[in-house]
């Protein structure tokens, strides 16, 4: 992968790479990418992608009403808030 | 060692928590101790009445923080409690503390922790083995009764493994993972760690069963357990793959011992073994790229000072907040779900996934059991140059085999070599755990958990 291409993969992943990161995690990943190379060797006509080794059928919950009550708490771990609201930079 | 009430027994709690704290400094297993706050929420009674058990910090505990190793959550304080602690803490069990992980969950050797340094009981110039390598030192060195710890390629197994102790990973979904930060949701699941087979179990069975709050949890239907002798497999690829001598040797002994028990060793054919690392990191970096989308720093977790709009505090929340294993693998698995990428890589790996889930299905029907190395090597050292990163994700071989195809796999300890833990692992069918802790029983009666360094005789 070379360094555009890296930098088009982590605008994508919502990071910017310092000149030391683009170097070292460039490497890093031309690394794991060369090794997931070899799974061309492998014949996979006819399988079957597995996304799950044991998902069973959907299933719902009984209707009744239940709570976790834990909206305050969750608000305590806003980094910035003025009372019910979270506070972030102006989006105009 | 009995811990029934020791956190309820005035004279033997104090004994305790002097101990862990004094044994703290070298060995950085906890990055949260504080067996008060664990007790607020623990029944008086039940099977685990008093016994105090250490809890990998991507586990929620309410009350405690949650910071999964991480700059990023480094502030975070649950609001609520997994499922699993809900459980535990209903049959008795306090939460003695929250301990050190790599950076959510990726590493093997704990050293990838933005936070703290964790290090082996046997050796303190040693890693503890990783991600869980706080939970596998807390009940190696007698700081917990039992840890738990996840598993999404190996990390309950071998940090286990690594300290000498035993490591339990279940079948996927047979224990809820409501509180349980993701990571890899198609592979991971939480697991437990502890010195005896009997306390696994005892775990184990408060802990599995389906979970309304957690879709993916399953029912635990076990199969008939099967008495022994048992024909248990080896993959012949197993010799193909490079080994430490003390490994190879432990492997070899554990066979002989096995025979000599009256079990039937068998070699089985594992043709995909050479594959399963490469589908792993695949599927494992992909799903991590989704997980870890949502910080943002929006509504939780580190937000940076330094932004003018939305879409720039969140790039930068992230550039901030994350370590560099978690960008690597954030950046991989973003790169294999690249439009015109996806069939060479993601989808690749998962058709061999379903290669590797026949294999095992294969040798399943003439054997009741896999043996298997956990890792290929002992113990290493902290920093150590010559098994670096990209090493140590190859090494994940003989374990993230399991996490793909959704088996359950127990870790044993099977020798102390130059000082140092060896650990083995069997593999069974979905579900046969009871078969598992039968043959992990077995050995252990030959070669029990070997108290590490400094392990305390009681708190009585």
């Amino acid at each position: 992968m070379d360094a555009s291409e890296l930098t088009v993969t982590a605008r994508m992943a919502r990071l910017i790479l310092s000149p030391d990161e683009q170097e070292k995690l460039g490497a890093a990943v031309e690394q794991m990418l060369a090794h997931f190379s070899h799974m061309k060797e492998i014949d996979v006509h006819g399988l079957v992608p597995t996304t799950h080794a044991l998902l069973r059928e959907n299933r719902l919950r009984d209707d009744v009403e239940s709570s976790l009550d834990v909206t305050e708490k969750l608000l305590e771990n806003a980094p910035e808030r003025e009372e019910r609201f979270i506070v972030i930079p102006n989006v105009l | 060692m009995d811990w029934s009430g020791v956190t309820t027994t005035m004279k033997s709690s104090e004994k305790w928590k002097a101990f862990v704290e004094s044994r703290q400094k070298d060995l950085g297993s906890y990055l949260q101790f504080d067996p008060e706050r664990g007790s607020a929420d623990s029944s008086p009674e039940g099977p685990l009445a008093g016994v105090p058990f250490a809890v990998k910090d991507n586990i929620a505990v309410r009350g405690f923080r949650l910071t999964c190793g991480s700059r990023m959550l480094r502030d975070f304080v649950s609001p609520y409690s997994a499922t699993v602690i809900e459980r535990l803490q209903k049959a008795g069990g306090i939460v003695a503390g929250k301990t050190n992980l790599d950076e959510f969950g990726m590493g093997s050797s704990t050293e990838n922790s933005a936070l703290l340094e964790t290090r082996n009981p046997w050796d303190l110039r040693r890693v503890p083995g990783g991600s869980s390598g706080g939970s596998a030192v807390a009940v190696a060195a007698g700081l917990a009764a039992f840890g738990l710890g996840s598993d999404t390629g190996g990390s309950v197994r071998q940090p286990a493994a690594f300290c000498g102790v035993y490591g339990l990973k279940p079948t996927w979904g047979a224990v809820s993972r409501f509180g349980l930060v993701a990571y890899a949701s198609s592979l991971e699941g939480i697991g437990v760690m502890a010195k005896t087979v009997e306390m696994t179990e005892t775990v184990f069975s408060l802990i599995r069963g389906q979970d309304p709050r957690d879709h993916s949890s399953l029912s635990w239907q076990p199969p008939a357990l099967k008495k022994g002798p048992w024909v248990i497999g080896v993959p012949r690829e197993c010799g193909d793959v490079p080994m430490h001598p003390d490994v190879k040797k432990t492997l070899e002994n554990t066979r002989g011992l096995l025979r000599k028990l009256g079990h039937d060793i068998r070699d089985v054919s594992f043709p995909t073994l050479d594959h399963v690392v490469s589908s792993y990191y695949v599927i494992a970096t992909a799903e991590a790229s989704a997980n870890l989308a949502r910080f943002d720093g929006v509504r939780y977790g580190h937000r940076t000072r330094r932004a003018e709009t939305p879409e720039a505090m969140t790039v930068a929340s992230r550039t901030e907040g994350l370590g560099p294993e978690v960008k690597l693998r954030i950046l991989l698995g973003t790169y294999v779900l690249r439009s015109g990428f996806q069939d060479e890589y993601y989808l690749r790996a998962q058709r061999i996934r379903t290669a590797i889930r026949m294999d095992f299905q294969k040798a399943f029907e003439g054997v009741d059991l896999v043996l298997m190395p956990v890792y290929p090597v002992p113990p290493f050292e902290r920093g150590s140059a010559d098994f670096d990163p990209f090493s140590q994700k190859l090494a994940d071989i003989f374990t993230c085999a399991a996490n793909l195809a959704g088996l359950p796999a127990m870790s044993f300890p099977a020798a102390l070599e130059n000082g140092l833990p060896i650990g083995m692992q069997f593999l069974a069918p979905p579900f046969a755990e009871e078969l598992l802790f039968a043959a992990c029983r077995q050995l252990e009666k030959e070669f029990p958990s070997p108290d590490a360094p400094g392990f305390p005789a009681g708190w009585r």
